[in-house]
């Protein structure tokens, strides 16, 4: 009889313990979670609203592709070859008024890249790498990777840099030019957003945690 | 009205039926209620306010009243009170012959939110339901419209969140972003985000760090990193709650329902990581400042009394767009995504950078990594 009874009792401990294990959390870790549900999204909500309106490109990077924006437009002086009508040696020297004297340069140093790293004297319309090649203005992002391969890496993948879509698909980011000027890529410093001074009044009098 | 309502409706004379062609909810025409034939004597008025209020539960014993309730036990102390009060109040404001259709109307608003179950278990029509009666409500106070949804989680969707703290400059412009976004209580200068600014080789010491600093950044040999809600997969400020206000939501964001939450704060205590946020005084927000795009769940205005936190801006990203704080970063430290699609950024984060959290022991399994270039 005793022995019944604790048999009944162990069963009923094990239905509790086995169904327990079922409903509280089915998940043991959002890792085995995210395995376990993992599945390219195609649902309902989607970035199109966000990008209507944006004239953009798509580009294939390794096993990547996604949507960029279209420079040549955002450039006011483009196209270049409208004041650029003969080869820079012969520009050079002339009596016309200074060009780009807005454009100083504090990327790198002189030994490492001048102007002529990336524009060609001979054609200004495009840009060139650092074998001579074209590389189109609306493709800047090859030019910098060419050097910059690690931030290249995590741009591709989606770590660097910022989106203009929102998390769902389709994936536009912004390039590189977008966020740094290339001719001076640095960030600045500046004086943050704002200051708390609720925070700083309850510092103050020590109730602060 | 639908017969299988959670909540009480008070007939103030708005539906008004065939038969009853008075101007007030107790269908007289004249004389207001005072004149009622089966005018109730004081002691049956109280028996039948108290049946209205807590129903059966008054006929079990203390146990039954613990261990079986149909509602809990916060909702019968509240109707008790507060019915009493709100009826009192709508029974008059409709009763009165000078009262506009505005105050009847507001009263009857009041009524019915007052009496509506915890969000959680609301179906999507009482969902509906409740956000137009606060979006009229605003309407009837202040004039002035608002767009409030309900959107539930969609499917396959697991919102995660990765911080990089090498990009992290210290602008603090994700703060004003998300000031601005989740209509924060401008007097008490609340903020959900807290970037903090270390020392350099001194790792993270947040009893050092500096989360209010005001000079120009980023200072000589520091370094910032940002905190918020991590929207903890097994987080244990919803296992402390003792009403369930706060929930887990099948796409991972961990919610409040302002108007269930009773302001115990046993939740900011639960809170290792120090994500939630107490309104100690009544929330202002300029109106010309006030968010209108509102999410039930998210940014809609919040009351004395009551918690709230980062809510991974649930009226942004039940729509496709990221949070605010992510928008706004100039550094692209903030990255937003869906865990479950092995195509997002989030993912490629979390399986090609070294990614940490804080206090992994502690098992919360928070959806917020932090990573370096
Ligand atoms: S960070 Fe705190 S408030 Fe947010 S889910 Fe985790 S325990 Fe809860
Ligand atoms: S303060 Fe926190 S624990 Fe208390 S009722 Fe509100 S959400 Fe729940």
């Amino acid at each position: 009889m005793k022995n019944k009874n604790l048999t009944y009792y162990a069963l009923l401990f094990l239905i509790i313990v086995l169904s327990s294990c079922k409903n509280e959390g089915e998940y043991h870790s959002v890792s085995d979670r995210i395995k376990a549900e993992e599945k390219p999204y195609h649902g309902t909500l989607t970035s199109e609203e966000l990008l209507a309106g944006r004239d953009l490109i798509k580009i294939t990077e390794g096993e990547h592709t996604f949507l960029i924006p279209e420079r040549k437009s955002q450039i006011k002086s483009f196209a270049c070859i409208e004041c650029h009508s003969k080869p820079l040696s012969q520009m050079k020297g002339t009596d016309k008024a200074k060009a780009h004297w807005d454009i100083t340069i504090n990327h790198a140093n002189i030994e490492t890249m001048d102007c002529a790293t990336c524009h060609n004297g001979e054609d200004m319309n495009n840009l060139t790498s650092l074998t001579g090649r074209n590389i189109d203005f609306n493709l800047s992002y090859k030019l910098c990777a060419q050097c910059h391969t690690n931030q290249f890496e995590d741009w591709k993948g989606g770590a660097h840099g910022k989106k203009i879509s929102g998390w769902t698909p389709p994936r536009a980011s912004m390039t590189c030019v977008e966020c740094h000027n290339p001719h001076d890529p640095g960030f600045e410093q500046r004086w943050p957003a704002q200051f708390n001074t609720q925070k700083a009044i309850e510092r103050n009098e020590g109730l602060d945690h | 009205m639908s017969e299988n309502k959670k909540w009480y409706s008070l007939d103030l004379g708005l539906n008004k039926k065939k038969g009853s062609s008075g101007s007030c909810g107790c269908g007289k025409a004249e004389g207001g209620c005072n004149s009622h034939k089966e005018e109730l004597s004081a002691e049956e008025f109280y028996e039948a306010a108290i049946n209205a209020s807590i129903g059966e539960e008054r006929h079990k014993d203390g146990f039954e009243q613990v261990f079986d309730v149909k509602m809990d036990r916060r909702t019968a102390f509240k109707k008790l009170t507060a019915s009493l009060l709100i009826g009192a109040g709508a029974v008059s404001t409709s009763c009165s012959l000078t009262t506009s259709g505005d105050a009847k109307e507001k009263a009857q608003i009041d009524w019915e939110e007052q009496f509506k179950g915890n969000y959680k278990l609301m179906t999507d029509d009482e969902k509906k339901k409740t956000v137009d009666r606060l979006m009229r409500s605003y309407e009837l106070r202040t004039g002035k419209n608002i767009s409030m949804t309900a959107e539930n989680a969609a499917e396959d969707v697991l919102f995660g969140y990765a911080f990089n703290i090498s990009k992290c400059q210290g602008y603090m412009d994700c703060v004003s972003a998300c000031v601005a976004e989740n209509n924060q209580d401008r007097n008490s200068e609340m903020q959900y985000i807290r970037i903090h600014e270390m020392k350099d080789g001194e790792g993270f010491k947040f009893d050092k760090a500096d989360d209010n600093y005001y000079h120009e950044v980023p200072a000589e040999g520091h370094f910032y990193m940002g905190t918020q809600c991590f929207h903890c997969d097994d987080p244990p400020c919803v296992d402390v709650c003792p009403v369930q206000a706060t929930w887990k939501e099948e796409d991972g964001l961990v919610v409040i329902d302002y108007d269930w939450c009773i302001g115990c704060r046993y939740c900011m205590a639960a809170c290792p990581y120090d994500g939630r946020r107490f309104n100690w005084s009544k929330p202002e927000v300029p109106e010309n400042e006030v968010n209108k795009n509102q999410h039930y769940l998210g940014n809609r205005m919040r009351k004395k009394g009551v918690m709230e936190k980062c809510t991974f801006c649930v009226q942004r990203t039940r729509k496709g767009k990221n949070p605010a704080c992510v928008e706004a970063c100039p550094t692209g430290a903030r990255i937003f995504g869906n865990l479950l699609d092995p195509n997002s950024s989030i993912r490629w984060v979390l399986e090609n950078k070294k990614v940490f959290r804080l206090k992994e022991d502690l098992g919360t399994e928070p959806k917020f990594w932090y990573f370096m270039d």
